[in-house]
């Protein structure tokens, strides 16, 4: 009997400290850096003999969230998305995923892990990596500043817009 | 002690596989990764450790969760191979276990043709989290979804038809399945075969509209006629039905089942089953984006005159509070109080406290 009451009494403080712990985390965290937006229009630009024109927003957005993994000619969509801290990839993973790192990464190791997709997102690490390999992946699509574009990529309108026309969304 | 050598053995080469991933990765004749016909592997790891303490248990401690490797492999443009293998503690040993193994041709988002072992396509859970818990918000599935559940066939072994319906913005898609129903252990699908020539098949049709970017909904159906050990063949028929808010602030889940099981020699022994839960978190603003609060209630109420699950004790009741901490991106903290009666004998009070993580490279 005395045992049990030592035992139920251990129990209860083990609760409570373990319940203190987390409430004196919760109001605690280190601040953290506000991260800079891009002041240019984000261009999408696909591989050039991709047959694609213009893309609304919500369809560009089920492309990359790889809810759609085809082109309509049949091609697979491979997917190129910049490397974490670029100011291009925080603004995508803003206005186009709605999503910060954290939910990004789960987002795709879910999908991975749900069999849906055979790979995740290629990283690229520049604009430059970004021009090379779309230019040399047929069927790929990615984004980058639309001052750095050349014409080595085909540049897609985004709700029927080009970045440099009034009422482009992904400004 | 031979079976657990082996499990041992599986699970040595698995990680090691996991291990080398990098290497593995960098071993091919295209480094720049441009030429898609090349296979290409990806190998994912999750695991978990928890302290449980039941009310009036003597047995309060510490358990390693499932040890689980995933494997995925693209060979080509359309064709791929999945596989998830687990190893769970047991009592006096641990259990490796082939959880899915699926190939899969994609002839387009409208049309992919796969075939292996599954997660039976029923509800929402059993589809969205498989064995990672890391993944999911809480430490655990819902009752009526556990893993060795007996009131959903967690797996099933066949063929599956999957994809697109483009006709409205609802973001339709469909799962058709075919395949070998319940082992004549009901918690098991037929990994060796339909044990009696009945397969059970199912559909399912989920809805993500792109104008409620975050919403998903679905219904379902399976049906098999199943042959429990030393028991009489019963007919079963499962409707499934799901929401789901898939953004963190709010996540929303609500899921529900009803079974129908019916004597397959006389049709008037039938019973039902009723099951659902509605799981709510929030995951905070700003500087406390890393914490997680949640709750969940569950329900499951089987018909005592129920020819396959009337029996066996399933009715449950309970309710979660707890706490995520996602402390390393990788890996999260959990601590949860649970308030549950298992078949009607009495409320009792738990707690778990879980570590989950995954070993991923993205």
């Amino acid at each position: 009997m005395h045992m049990k009451t030592f035992k139920n009494f251990g129990k209860r403080k083990a609760t409570f400290a373990i319940a203190s712990f987390f409430a004196v985390l919760l109001f605690w965290t280190p601040g953290s850096a506000q991260e800079t937006a891009s002041e240019t229009a984000i261009a999408i630009v696909v591989h050039k003999d991709t047959q694609v024109e213009n893309l609304s927003l919500e369809e560009l957005r089920s492309i990359f969230l790889a809810n759609q993994q085809f082109w309509p000619d049949r091609t697979r969509i491979i997917l190129l998305v910049r490397a974490p801290q670029s100011d291009e990839r925080t603004f995508v993973l803003n206005s186009i995923y709605q999503m910060d790192e954290a939910q990004f990464r789960q987002y795709w190791i879910a999908k991975m892990f749900r069999a849906e997709v055979p790979r995740g997102p290629k990283i690229v690490f520049s604009t430059d990596m970004t021009l090379e390999l779309v230019l040399a992946i047929p069927g790929s699509i990615s984004f980058m500043r639309a001052n750095e574009v050349t014409d080595q990529v085909r540049v897609v309108r985004v709700d029927g817009k080009l970045p440099s026309e009034a009422g482009y969304p992904l400004k | 002690m031979r079976k657990f050598a082996r499990a041992g053995k599986v699970f040595s080469c698995l990680f090691c596989a996991l291990a080398l991933q990098p290497a593995l990765a960098q071993h091919s004749m295209d480094p720049a990764g441009t030429d898609l016909s090349q296979p290409e592997f990806h190998v994912m790891g999750f695991g978990d450790i928890s302290y449980i303490s039941r009310e009036g248990s003597d047995t309060d401690g510490f358990a390693i969760g499932q040890a689980v490797a995933h494997l995925s492999a693209s060979l080509g443009h359309s064709f791929g191979v999945f596989g998830e293998f687990s190893m769970t503690a047991r009592d006096t040993e641990y259990s490796a276990e082939v959880e899915r193994l699926i190939v899969k041709y994609e002839f387009s988002d409208l049309l992919k043709l796969s075939a292996g072992r599954y997660h039976t396509p029923i509800g929402y859970w059993n589809n969205a989290f498989h064995h990672g818990a890391w993944l999911q918000t809480t430490t655990s599935r819902p009752e009526m979804v556990k893993f060795g559940s007996q009131i959903v066939p967690i797996h099933f072994v066949g063929g599956l038809v999957e994809g697109n319906i483009p006709v409205t913005d609802l973001g339709l898609t469909y799962m058709a399945g075919f395949g070998n129903g319940r082992h004549e252990n009901i918690a098991r699908a037929g990994d060796a075969g339909d044990i009696n020539g009945e397969n059970a098949w199912m559909f399912q049709l989920n809805t993500s509209p792109s104008k409620y970017y975050g919403f998903k909904a679905g219904v379902g159906y399976y049906q098999d006629v199943v042959s429990p050990a030393a028991e009489p063949e019963v007919d079963e028929q499962t409707f499934s039905a799901y929401v789901a808010w898939a953004k963190e602030a709010p996540e929303i889940i609500v899921e529900f089942i009803h079974s129908t099981h019916e004597l397959a020699s006389d049709s008037s022994v039938s019973g039902d089953v009723d099951g659902w839960y509605a799981q709510f978190a929030w995951r905070l603003e700003a500087k406390k984006r890393q914490w997680k609060p949640y709750a969940r209630y569950e329900r499951n109420r089987i018909d005592d005159s129920d020819p396959l699950l009337g029996d066996l004790g399933l009715d449950y009741d309970g309710g979660i509070l707890g706490l995520r901490w996602d402390f390393n991106p990788y890996a999260a903290l959990k601590a949860e109080y649970r308030n549950e009666e298992f078949d009607s004998n009495g409320r009792e009070n738990n707690f778990r406290l879980q570590v989950s993580f995954v070993l991923a490279k993205l």
